[in-house]
Order: structure tokens, then C-alpha cells, then sequence
């Protein structure tokens, strides 16, 4: 298509080529580009306040936005990486077989002129995928984390205000609930010995989905630190192990030999790889 | 395998019988159904329910939870759970099977559900709305072709991936049409 | 650009509109308060006493649970009957 080497050795043609098709895929990435941040800068304030106002508790309606916007933003990029296939490199690929042989000088020029355009479009390239992933880190940020300390100390009151309120179904006498459950579980009654089965609330069996993840939120302070040591300390990383599962074990004490069993398994794999 | 601690009941419940509870409560039954057919009470089965996770988190090997995945997906063979399915629409039955005979129904369904997450949509909802397949037997549709498709993936590659992709595009055109395109349709090289 | 603005509102619109009204599969989660219950034996009446086990009534023999219990988090293998 563009084999148009005239006597002098030289493809116009193929110059002008280049550079009207590296200008117009700069345009293509500028305009993809300010129509993502235009996106999220619309989107971000809306998607806070899904979350604000979702009232499930894993605030799924939140989750699903937040994957429809990063669905858009993977649709810019398939679409850029498409262009760049169809347009860039398979463009490159027929320039440089219409070449002059390597070892003539217009060949080893125009292979200099076509590598020159190669690396800008990639350059150029490189620079939107960055884009993207500032985009996509911003959307997946934009909410904040969920503030589970609150939820839990709610849960811890709640256990409180509701823990002597309950009687025995065979003789009526009072039964107070020793400690805060999280399934279902039989309850002696001190009366009569029958046994009653508790169910305990909706929040209180949230608790116990949430424990790690709260545990975590508790000692991110630890994980940070070890992140931020260089060369990375393997103390600091066990240092966090321990506490988070101290802080996990805290929360839910009625799973604290299957958590110890789990830290080991952890513990041990790590150590594995950070021997010693 | 035997002498295996981690694999001791629970409770009496084997990881075989909660491989096909679990199967059934993806696939719409209550947990007062699933503990009524294995013969305990909600207490009993909920601690079954809490350690079994915990064994598989336990297990470094993996074993655990590769072989629940087996039981998961021949949770129809299951004795204690066999007679006992959610009521399901016609149609919907239907397509339950379907899913375990059709191995491009399953794939063009699976591709379906992830995109139908990148436009905002609840996947699995979507799924039931339109095919009525809960979740667990889609789950178990997937235990059952998993080892065809990882064949198919290395004896053609390239075929693979083209089917893949054009369900792909197929359903990305359906929901963006639906929600009336894309932020960036307009924008043209 | 005024062109691309509404575009991108009435995008964001229906995907708010959409996420909020659409059903999440799994149903809504509604909270339930705790509650006690209790399981006397259907055949002769009687409460379940702790020193006799969970699984079978002490007086008739009624199998309330046809399983055998181990240790677990709350209940213990001495809960069998």
C-alpha cells in the first residue's frame, strides 16, 4: 500500500502517513482520556453517595455502580487497544514489509522513521493505560471503607439492651444470654435445664461475616508499616499476623482455636517464603 | 484420605453431604430444608456450616476444598438431597438441565452473567430473571464442564478464545443498547 | 461539550436508577431481631433436659436428630444422648 519508493529513494507518501496517523491516535487518546476523567468527575460525588445511602449490608447496590463505571472505563480501553492493533501496529507491520531492503540506506532510514513513530504511539499509549488505572484506583477509592468499628460497637450495644430480656418457653423463668452469639445455639435454662435454641439477630450474625475485615481495618496501621519498610521487614509483616488475629480473635472468642488453626497454616506458608 | 482429620464429620454431616447442601442452598432451598433433610436442627447445622470453611482455610494442600467442590457438583447423585428441589418455573427447569447437557449454552451464560456485572447489573439476578438458573446450579454447571473446557482451551486456543469473544461482544452490544450506549461510543479514531 | 455532558448524566442516571431499584439476587437482607425457641418432644411433650442430650427425648425416646455430635463451637460430643 505504501511501496511508492520513487528514485530517490524516498516514500512521502508514507512520511506523511506516519505522521497524520500519530496525530490523529494522540487525538483519539486525548478525547477517550477527557471523557474518562469527565465521567468520574461526574461519577465519583454520585457513587459516595450510593454508598452513603445504601442500606444493605454489603452494599451491593454501590458494588454493582461501582462495577458498571469500572465496566466503562475497561470499554475505553478495550476500545484504545483495538484502534492501537488495527491502526498501529498492523499499519507498522505492512509499512516495514514495503521497506527497501535493510541494508540499502533508505531502507535503514525509513526503519528509523517508522521506529521513531512506533515508540511515540506506544509512549503515548503507555501514558492512557496510566490514565486508566489513576481512573480506575480513584473509582474504587471513592467511597471510602465501610465503617465497620461503628456497626460492631453498634451490634455490641444492641447485645446489651436485649441480653436479660429473654425467658425460658418451658417455665418461664429468665434467661440471660452469657455471651454474644453469632448463629444459632441452645441455651440451658438455669430454671429447669430445657433447652432452648437462640437465634440471634440479623446484626449479631453480621458480626461474625465482618470480624476479619474489621480486625483488618484495626491494624491496617501495621500492614502500612510493613509496606513502607525497605528492604520489606518479614517481622513487621508477622508482627501484623498477630495482632490482626489477636484483634479478630477479640471480636469473635467463639472461633478463636479454628482462627489459631488458620494463623498457623498462614504463618507457617509465610515463613516458608521468608526463610529466615 | 482416610485417617485424614480434616475430613472427620462435623456433627455427624460429611463434606460430601455439605458439598450437596451448599449446592442446594445456591439453588434456592432454605437452610430449614437443608438441615431438616440431614437430619439435624438449625444449631447443629449452622456450627456444621461455620467449621467445614474453616477446615478448608485450615488445609494447605487444598484437598479439602477440591474434593467439596466434587461433592458440590454431584449434589443431584446426593440420597439426602436428590427428591428435594426449590420449585422452579417450567422454563427454568428446563434450563436447569440444559445448562448441565449444553456446554456452549453454559459458556454463552457464563460470558453473560460477567458482563452483565460490567454494566451494572446484578449478574446472578439477571440469570434467574431471564433463564431462571439459580446460582448453585449454575455453580454446578460449572464443576461438570470445567475439565472439558480447560481441553477444549489447550487442544484450540484460538477457537476458544473466538467464541469467547463473541459472546462477549454479543452481550456487550445487548446491555449497552439497554442502558443507550456507551460513555465513549461517539469517540472514533 | 454540552453534547457530552448530558451524555454522561444520562448514563450516570440510569445506572444510579439501575443499581438502586434492581432486585439483588439473594433477596434484600431484613433484620431480624434475636428470638428464642424451644423444641419439646412431639410425641410425649416433654422439654429437652441438658444433662440428657440433644438428640434423643429422655422420657420416650424420640430422635429429635438422627446424627452424632462432635465438638464443634457450642455444642460438644457430650450432647449426645
Amino acid at each position: 500500500m505504501f511501496n511508492l519508493f520513487n528514485k530517490k529513494n524516498e516514500n512521502l507518501a508514507l512520511i506523511e502517513e506516519m505522521r497524520t496517523r500519530q496525530e490523529r491516535w494522540f487525538v483519539f487518546l486525548e478525547k477517550l482520556e477527557a471523557r474518562m476523567e469527565e465521567m468520574n468527575t461526574a461519577a465519583v460525588p454520585e457513587l459516595q453517595k450510593v454508598f452513603r445511602q445504601d442500606t444493605d449490608p454489603y452494599k451491593r447496590a454501590h458494588i454493582h455502580m461501582l462495577s458498571g463505571l469500572l465496566g466503562q472505563i475497561n470499554q475505553m480501553r478495550n476500545k484504545a487497544n483495538e484502534v492501537k492493533e488495527e491502526n498501529i501496529v498492523c499499519f507498522m507491520q505492512e509499512a516495514e514489509a514495503s521497506l527497501p531492503s535493510i541494508i540499502s540506506s533508505a531502507g535503514s532510514e525509513y526503519r528509523r522513521k517508522l521506529y521513531t513513530f512506533r515508540m511515540a504511539c506506544l509512549d503515548r499509549h503507555n501514558v492512557f493505560e496510566d490514565k486508566i488505572n489513576h481512573a480506575i484506583s480513584l473509582l474504587q477509592g471513592a467511597a471510602g471503607e465501610q465503617d465497620l468499628e461503628s456497626a460492631y460497637q453498634e451490634e455490641l450495644a444492641a447485645f446489651e439492651r436485649i441480653r436479660d430480656k429473654f425467658s425460658c418457653k418451658q417455665c418461664g423463668g429468665n434467661i440471660t444470654i452469657p455471651r454474644m452469639f453469632f448463629i444459632d445455639t441452645y441455651i440451658t435454662c438455669p430454671f429447669c435445664q430445657s433447652q432452648n435454641t437462640f437465634s440471634p439477630s440479623t446484626g449479631a450474625r453480621m458480626v461474625l461475616h465482618q470480624a476479619r475485615s474489621l480486625a483488618e481495618q484495626r491494624t491496617a496501621h501495621l500492614l502500612r508499616s510493613y509496606e513502607a519498610s525497605n528492604p520489606k521487614n518479614p517481622d513487621l509483616y508477622r508482627h501484623y499476623l498477630r495482632c490482626m488475629f489477636d484483634e479478630w480473635n477479640k471480636i469473635v472468642p467463639d472461633m478463636v482455636v479454628e482462627n489459631e488453626k488458620f494463623y498457623e497454616r498462614l504463618i507457617n506458608e509465610y515463613n516458608i517464603n521468608h526463610h529466615p | 484420605m482416610s485417617g485424614n482429620p480434616l475430613l472427620e464429620p462435623i456433627h455427624g454431616i460429611t463434606l460430601e453431604d455439605y458439598g450437596a447442601a451448599c449446592a442446594r442452598l445456591g439453588s434456592g432451598l432454605s437452610e430449614d430444608d437443608v438441615a431438616k433433610a440431614l437430619g439435624v436442627e438449625l444449631p447443629v447445622w449452622q456450627e456444621a456450616n461455620l467449621l467445614w470453611p474453616e477446615r478448608m482455610k485450615q488445609d494447605a494442600t487444598f484437598h479439602i476444598v477440591t474434593l467439596f467442590g466434587q461433592y458440590f457438583g454431584q449434589a443431584d447423585q446426593h440420597p439426602k438431597f436428590s427428591g428435594l428441589k426449590a420449585s422452579a418455573s417450567p422454563e427454568g427447569a428446563g434450563n436447569i438441565e440444559k445448562i448441565k447437557q449444553d456446554k456452549d449454552f453454559y459458556q454463552e451464560l457464563e460470558v453473560a452473567r460477567q458482563v452483565a456485572y460490567d454494566y451494572g447489573l446484578d449478574g446472578a439476578q439477571w440469570i434467574v430473571d431471564n433463564y431462571g438458573i439459580p446460582i448453585g446450579d449454575f455453580q454446578i454447571a460449572a464443576s461438570l464442564w470445567n475439565d472439558q473446557i480447560h481441553r477444549d482451551i489447550q487442544a484450540d486456543y484460538a477457537g476458544y478464545n473466538q467464541r469467547q469473544a463473541a459472546y462477549q461482544a454479543k452481550y456487550q452490544q445487548l446491555f449497552a443498547e439497554k442502558q443507550g450506549g456507551n460513555v465513549a461510543d461517539d469517540i472514533e479514531f | 461539550m454540552a453534547e457530552e455532558k448530558k451524555r454522561i448524566q444520562a448514563y450516570l442516571e440510569q445506572l444510579k436508577n439501575k443499581v438502586e431499584t434492581q432486585e439483588n439476587y439473594g433477596g434484600e437482607i431484613t433484620n431480624e431481631e434475636a428470638r428464642m425457641d424451644i423444641r419439646d418432644c412431639p410425641e410425649c411433650g416433654a422439654g429437652r433436659a441438658y444433662h440428657k442430650g440433644l438428640t434423643a427425648c429422655a422420657y420416650c425416646g424420640f430422635v429429635f436428630m438422627d446424627t452424632k455430635l462432635t465438638d464443634g463451637v457450642n455444642i460438644r460430643k457430650e450432647n449426645n444422648s
